[in-house]
């Protein structure tokens, strides 16, 4: 078995430690004896979409995303035949931003790539701090950290959690990031899957599905990953439905 | 008569401080503010020869103190707020404890480390001669958003500031854009010579400021620092008026700069910067050299900065890594010695942290894998955190504690001769303590 992970313009985009991520994915395919082989792509890489299992969008600063901006606009439709074709793709940030119809900041319009139905606006402040979400696939909070100026507004769309601390995508109806598809979007920056590693196997999970290997993915020692999620948990949101998480 | 009051609290203040055992507090500088909006502004005008600022993400501790060591050993009077308090109340604060009583200042110079966002706030109150920005990295995240916003800051301040002479690390590439654009008089140092000690490391500055174009390098140093150029609109890296070469790294730091060889002790690339920095300054305000090689033999580099210890015969190196390119610094040290080590890690997520500690991701602990250390200890309040990221980097022999102190002792008991206890802002302090106090009673 293997899998291709490709990694999109991390030479601007790699905010906050973006590569735990990837080295997440890398490692936990490794230790189940799946071949996990990264291409990282620059702006001028022509990218062959249909040879790719997981698509990694991270986050940069608004001078680089208005770069990356220009160029996935350029090849909109491949990106969008391949989430058509349940491509999983992971964005965060202003990769995530980047996936709606546009992003406003100040008077500049960024327009997106219009593959969900979303989009952004700059608003009173920066969103910063921890984060505790719980969605209804995995069988505990994911946790991270946050830190936008952008509102995101996911119209009918689901999210990828209901936040139980912080303010997850616009700080005011409650959800964090989205999940259409195989694609996953959310603000929770750096090292979402070293310290989620249940939301790492979900789309190491979806990735092989794609690939017609149905099998469940080999149980790991997440101790220690366990443990850092627990401890964010029992921190930011110690309400009774979490207790087992902190085992 | 308010500019008096203001002194005499703020002095009453800082010596109930310091019976109260407080390190670099900024408490007094905000009752003055308080009874005397003015008082930065009065005092700091009568400083007679220069105001220095120093700005920037990594060594401004460091270079302000050495700047202020070579002005007083030329038997300056120099005001300086080496207490380590750089926001607007803690450089009052400075100003205020070196005034007499009646609120008259007698100084040559008055040479400030301001934290980059705080320099707007300062800049109202004090029009700085000449401003050293050391380099521009990230740091903080959570608190500042984005390197971008940094610059803007810095940007405002410098507007403010008149006929100011900025006094700029041009392998920066952040930096220099800076200079360039802001359209004030720029004077560069550097090292213009390849030293091949460069990590895998994630780079901030890499795209050209002015066009957006990928930069190339020629050679990078550590992070964004390099000789760089691009390729498009022709930004280079400026040539230096202040430049090392002929680097030395064994055993401490040798480099020719300024017509002279200058040779310390200590040790870490980046200390380079840190001197070669305030020798600039010196020059361009025209002061002889004369006794830098005391002043630079008498430093005591500062609490944290590879700070030895000597604990029941074991060697006890204290380190304070708070960022990405600092934490790879020492890593780059660390990897230079080779003795058998164990290494402590301690990350907290106060305030002055920043709470996101997310840049632990960008630190290279790969390369701890051959350093030859018998065992890695996590601790702190993220100790969870830590330990996730040793195991990612593949390092074996982990184990966590998150008590500081506990950490510390086993490692002594149960390690080898040398150990480095890395930490990070808000442990610095209460770490040093623990040691001084183990240090004592060996």
């Amino acid at each position: 078995m293997k899998l291709k992970i490709g990694h999109l313009y991390p030479e601007l985009l790699n905010l906050y430690g973006d590569r735990g991520n990837i080295l997440s994915l890398q490692k936990r395919m490794q230790w189940r004896g799946i071949e996990a082989e990264v291409a990282e792509y620059t702006l001028s890489d022509k990218i062959d979409f249909s040879a790719l299992d997981i698509v990694f969008v991270g986050g940069g600063s608004d001078r680089e995303q208005l770069l990356v901006c220009k160029r996935l606009g350029e090849i909109k439709s491949e990106i969008s035949d391949y989430v058509g074709d349940n491509g999983v793709v992971v964005a965060i940030c202003g990769g995530y931003q980047l996936l709606g119809h546009y992003y406003k900041i100040k008077d500049e319009l960024i327009e997106g790539l219009s593959i969900i139905d979303a989009f952004t606006e700059g608003g009173n402040g920066r969103l910063i701090g921890n984060v505790v979400a719980q969605t209804d696939f995995l069988d505990r909070p994911v946790v991270g950290f946050e830190n936008h100026g952008g509102r995101t507004h996911i119209g009918d769309h689901k999210p990828l959690g209901s936040v139980l601390f912080g303010s997850g995508n616009n700080g005011a109806d409650g959800g964090e990031g989205i999940l259409h598809k195989n694609v996953i979007g959310t603000y929770l920056h750096g090292p979402l899957f070293p310290k989620n590693p249940h939301l790492c196997d979900y789309v190491i999970q979806k990735a092989l599905e794609r690939r017609g290997f149905d099998t469940d993915l080999a149980p790991l020692d997440d101790k220690i990953e366990l443990a850092a999620n627990a401890y964010i948990v029992s921190r930011f949101a110690p309400s009774p439905n979490n207790c087992e998480c902190s085992a | 008569m308010r500019k008096i009051i203001a002194v005499w609290i703020t002095k009453i203040l800082i010596v109930l401080g310091k019976l109260g055992g407080k390190k670099g507090s900024s408490t007094p500088g905000v009752f003055a503010l308080k009874i005397c909006p003015q008082i930065l502004e009065i005092l700091s005008k009568q400083v007679r020869s220069g105001i220095i600022v120093v700005c920037g993400t990594n060594g401004k501790t460091t270079t302000n103190n050495l700047l202020f060591s070579m002005l007083r050993d030329q038997g300056k009077r120099v005001v300086c707020n080496n207490v380590g308090s750089n926001m607007l109340e803690g450089v009052v604060t400075a100003f205020v404890s070196a005034a007499g009583i009646f609120g008259r200042l007698d100084a040559d110079y008055a040479c400030i480390e301001v934290d980059e966002i705080s320099t707007v706030k300062v800049f109202a109150h004090l029009v700085p001669d000449y401003m050293v920005i050391t380099n521009l990295f990230r740091d903080q995240l959570d608190r500042y958003g984005e390197i971008d916003i940094t610059i803007d800051y810095l940007s405002r301040a410098v507007t403010m500031a008149g006929d100011v002479t900025l006094v700029l690390n041009g392998d920066d590439p952040l930096v220099a854009a800076f200079g360039i654009k802001s359209g004030k008089k720029c004077v560069f140092y550097g090292v213009g010579e390849d030293v091949g000690i460069a990590l895998h490391e994630t780079k901030e500055g890499r795209f050209c400021s002015f066009c957006g174009s990928e930069l190339t390098y020629q050679f990078y140093h550590y992070s964004q620092l390099g000789d760089y150029d691009c390729a498009k609109c022709g930004f280079a890296r400026p040539p230096a008026d202040f430049e090392a070469k002929n680097i030395d790294l064994t055993g401490g730091i040798a480099f020719d700069a300024a017509g002279r060889r200058i040779s310390v002790n200590y040790r870490g690339f980046y200390n380079i910067y840190n001197i070669l920095a305030p020798i600039s300054v010196l020059s361009l305000l025209g002061l002889p050299f004369d006794n830098i090689d005391k002043t630079l033999a008498e430093y005591k580099p500062q609490i944290g900065r590879m700070e030895p210890f000597r604990i029941a015969g074991k060697s006890v190196i204290f380190n304070l890594s708070k960022n990405p390119a600092g934490f790879n610094q020492a890593i780059s040290t660390i990897a230079g010695d080779t003795a058998e080590k164990d290494i402590i890690v301690v990350i907290n997520d106060n305030a002055q942290d920043g709470r996101d500690i997310s840049w632990i991701w960008d630190v290279d602990f790969e390369r701890l894998s051959d350093v030859k250390a018998h065992s890695f200890t996590a601790s702190g309040i993220r100790h969870n955190d830590v330990m996730v990221r040793f195991k990612y980097a593949g390092l074996e022999n982990t184990s966590d504690n998150g008590n500081v102190k506990e950490a510390i002792e086993h490692a002594l008991k149960t390690g080898n001769k040398v150990l480095y206890v890395l930490v990070n802002y808000t442990a610095l302090f209460s770490t040093q303590d623990i040691l001084k106090h183990l240090e004592g009673k060996g």
